[in-house]
């Protein structure tokens, strides 16, 4: 980001050195720490090309090159999860991304400053409730004697319970319902904190051009959030295939895992289940190198645009 | 200004990033199967001599993870500290909670370390492939109590490929006489207060089976406390879908091979997903669901929902297996008094067609082979968890697991004969009593049948007086009228000798990915688990049956299949 703000080469010196011990001490605990955590273990990348067996462990097993992927595109239902998880990847990206600005946006209008905090404290709470917990919660809601069942019932929407989680067509979005539900408040704090950042002067100058609550969200507010806004859209945009586990786990059944399996749960099925790790590595690695492909794309995408970017 | 913007947005940015670089961290190493998520249970250390528990001897604490659902016991639970004391070994158990067995045991293995005992139910042969159990073979002969489970032959039935044995099924394991009065297998089962409705009448098909219930919902659409009726429920979730998956098996008059049929006259393998039967069952369940017999949740319910719903009294009826749903819904309709209303459920032995042999029950003991309990490599102390195996089938202390404290428990008449009071058995049914006081190590070695002292049953619910005082009345009056003593001469059944290679399932159970066979057989199950319920759930029966069929001849169960003939012609030819 610090483009155009060129240096000088300088010359790395004993004394530069010297002066900076500090600073380069913590940096290296971070870049051991980073590399320990983070790049170690892609060493297990090596399974993928394995016939992996826990017995004989990395080292001493059989080699069998790019069977496992071979076997994975062949696979009908690995290109229906990759399917899955993009579409509810890209719903919940997109859903929870404009309501999180649509958000902190209404929220920062309100002007009753105990209201604001008020609601902005009720709305990030479900955050910390973990999914099982989430999840259990609609189970009981949308379940035939539910909560949502029953008011459609009374209000004479429907003549006939509806079992929500029988039907394809329900699933992704009560995944993405659930997320919006969980997470939106969250979300917003960013977005708010970045609204707070602007500076007060501009909105005055703007009311005394005569600018209304609507110009002064257009012309300020937004534009001043924008950078905000690209980089987690370019960071989001590579988690697009993190699109959860835990949702579709434990809300899936077998009428509907045709709709709600993920990578992860394939990886979960075939690495963990059937024991089969390399096939579960091949899977994951399909997986990353897909994120930062598409991470890359957004990226390049933005910078071409002239707008703020990642890298 | 402009600077410190900057530096907020960096900030938060930077803040943001990091939270987003530990997830997927974490996801890398899930696929990797490097580090799982600290969720390994049982957790594998093992305190030795704890004095902090006051006891003079020391105590050894080993762990045992079992791949089923279970209801730990307390600490310091009465009887556990009992046996402690007499043996020298405390077992800590813990249960498989919301994951399936083989992702719960594949979560271990990756982890790399494992509780002292271990069962893993589905995930046994992964245990055994990664290198974590230990080979029986040389401590057998030290330990005669554990020896003696086993004829040489049926030991021999527990060898791995490399030749020897790594565990052994606990279950169907008779001493001496048989005292069986449960059908402890799978059947369709009803309600006794539906039979007495209707007089008794007598049940052979599935036809006739559902005419009854629809008739009987018709006439009692509630229950007595106005709680409306489930006619049918099916439970569908994960490997228990055995409720709707294999019955067609059953109502051709095979027994329970599990994943396919042995044709005894031809000695081939048969696939019953494909049977003329098979497509009967759903053909029927489809009509029934059309008509509102079966519950509209049945294919969303999960395993703890569907026991809720058997406990109401609300269902009546399911095929199942009997310790699948008993244990704990008997136990909760004795305590409600629902046992007196005549909920509690008697099995029928179905066929396709009237006038057929079952083979619903199966008579003396299936050696399941291909789980059981193991001792790991990571057992700090091997001989003592052997010699704890070969001391709890000590009859002294098999009497404190199976039947408790004497005069506690229950109490000894003049012949010697063990028996409970109604107060001790409705003690023994409560709940919070069972986990603070009684310590069954239901996983461990044990027997059914005739005590070592030649008189009394093993376990409660086969002593003769048990059984027969612990029916409820609608029960007693039920079996009257139809002639019979017990659930086995209930379900009538018949007496045949089942072959070498019975039951085919402990082969098909350990199949691995390895071979086509294994991948097929995987892929057959997942979908099945889709199309099953679909089928009894379709407007149109033909047009999904036949979608089904075509999705089904995909995964290629041909090589499911012929890898099974191949197995059965092993284990025939022996």
């Amino acid at each position: 980001m610090s483009r155009g703000r060129k240096q000088a080469k300088q010359k790395i010196t004993w004394k530069e050195v010297k002066r900076q011990k500090v600073l380069l001490i913590w940096s290296a605990l971070f870049v051991i720490y980073g590399f320990i955590f983070y790049y170690l273990p892609l060493g297990g990348w090596i399974m993928a090309f394995q016939n992996y067996k826990p017995r004989d462990g990395l080292l001493h097993s059989k080699f069998i090159g790019l069977d496992k992927f071979k076997f994975l595109f062949g696979d009908a239902s690995f290109i229906r999860v990759i399917r899955n998880t993009l579409a509810m990847g890209t719903i919940n990206l997109v859903t929870s991304f404009i309501m999180a600005i649509l958000f902190a946006i209404l929220l920062n209008e309100v002007r009753w400053v105990l209201g604001k905090k008020m609601v902005q404290t009720i709305s990030y709470l479900p955050h910390f409730l973990s999914w099982i917990i989430v999840t259990g919660i609609l189970h009981d809601a949308l379940s035939s004697t539910g909560i949502v069942n029953e008011v459609l019932m009374n209000l004479g929407i429907i003549d006939k319970q509806i079992n929500f989680f029988a039907h394809e067509g329900y699933f992704w979005p009560i995944v993405a319902f659930s997320n919006l539900w969980k997470e939106t408040g969250w979300n917003a704090i960013i977005y708010l904190a970045a609204i707070t950042a602007i500076d007060p002067s501009l909105y005055e100058a703007a009311s005394i051009d005569g600018a209304g609550r609507w110009a002064k969200i257009k012309y300020i507010t937004l534009p001043g959030i924008k950078p905000t806004i690209i980089i987690l859209l370019l960071m989001n945009v590579g988690n697009v295939l993190n699109a959860g586990f835990e949702v579709q786990y434990l809300l899936g059944n077998g009428l509907v895992q045709k709709v709600s399996q993920t990578i992860d749960i394939y990886v979960l099925n075939w690495g963990i289940s059937q024991n089969d790790y390399s096939l579960g590595t091949a899977a994951g690695i399909f997986k990353s190198a897909v994120s930062i492909f598409l991470i890359v794309i957004a990226n390049r995408i933005a910078k071409h645009s002239g707008e703020e970017s990642l890298f | 200004m402009k600077c410190k913007k900057l530096t907020a947005l960096l900030l938060t940015a930077a803040m943001t990033a990091s939270v987003l670089v530990g997830c997927g961290g974490t996801q890398e190493s899930t696929s990797t199967g490097g580090s799982e998520p600290a969720e390994t249970p049982g957790g594998g250390q093992n305190e030795t001599a704890e004095s902090s528990d006051g006891g003079s001897k020391d105590i050894i604490d080993f762990t045992m993870f079992i791949a089923m659902p279970g209801s730990e016991i307390n600490d310091g639970n009465e009887i556990q500290e009992i046996i402690a004391q007499k043996t020298g070994v405390r077992v800590k158990e813990t249960w498989l909670t919301g994951q399936t067995a083989a992702e719960a045991v594949g979560t271990i293995i990756a982890g790399g370390e494992y509780p002292d005992f271990i069962d893993g139910g589905d995930g046994q042969m992964a245990l055994y492939d990664a290198g974590a159990l230990v080979a029986w073979d040389d401590y057998l002969d030290k330990y005669p109590n554990l020896k003696e489970m086993y004829s040489d032959e049926e030991w021999d039935r527990f060898r791995q490929a490399d030749g020897k044995i790594y565990w052994a099924n606990i279950f169907q394991n008779t001493y001496g006489e048989t005292k069986a009065t449960t059908h402890n297998d799978e059947a369709f089962w009803i309600q006794a207060k539906v039979l007495a409705w209707d007089n008794y009448p007598k049940i052979e098909t599935l036809d006739q089976y559902f005419d009854l219930l629809e008739r009987y919902a018709a006439a009692n659409p509630t229950m007595e406390d106005g709680t409306e009726v489930i006619p049918y429920t099916i439970l569908c979730e994960d490997w228990r879908y055995f409720c709707i998956e294999n019955a067609g098996q059953f109502l051709d008059g095979y027994p329970n091979d599990g994943s396919v049929i042995v044709n005894t006259d031809t000695m081939k393998i048969e696939d019953y997903n494909t049977s003329e039967t098979t497509h009967e069952y759903f053909q029927k369940l489809n009509e029934e669901y059309q008509k509102g017999m079966v519950d509209h949740e049945f294919a969303t319910q999960t395993y703890d929902e569907y026991i809720a719903k058997l406990s109401t009294g609300r269902v009546l009826g399911m095929c199942d297996q009997w310790w699948d749903f008993a244990f704990t819904v008997n136990d909760v309709f004795k305590q409600q008094g629902l046992d007196l209303q005549g909920c509690n459920y008697v099995p029928l032995g179905l066929t396709i067609e009237e006038g057929m042999d079952n083979m619903w029950h199966t008579y003396g003991d299936t050696q399941n082979v291909a789980n059981g309990v193991a001792i790991t490599t990571s057992c700090k102390d091997v001989d003592a968890a052997f010699k704890f195996l070969n001391d709890i089938l000590d009859q002294e202390i098999h009497d404190l697991r199976f039947w408790g404290i004497e005069g506690v428990d229950y109490l000894v008449d003049d012949e010697g004969l063990y028996y409970r009071t109604e107060d001790m058995r409705m003690q023994c049914a409560n709940t919070e009593y069972k986990a603070s006081h009684l310590c069954v190590y239901s996983y461990l070695p044990q027997y059914l049948g005739t005590s070592r002292d030649g008189k009394n049953a093993m376990q409660v619910p086969e002593q003769t007086s048990e059984f027969f005082s612990g029916l409820a009345q609608p029960l007693v009056d039920c079996f009257n009228a139809y002639g019979v003593t017990t659930y086995v001469e209930m379900i009538g059944s018949v007496n045949k000798e089942t072959g070498p290679w019975f039951p085919m399932y402990s082969y098909s159970n350990n199949m691995t990915t390895e071979t086509p066979g294994g991948v097929a057989w995987a892929k057959m199950g997942e979908i099945k688990h889709e199309w099953l319920p679909k089928v009894v759930m379709s407007d149109s029966f033909d047009t999904t049956w036949e979608q089904y069929m075509k999705a089904y001849e995909e995964c290629s169960p041909q090589d499911f299949l012929s890898e099974m003939q191949e197995e059965l012609d092993r284990r025939a030819g022996q």
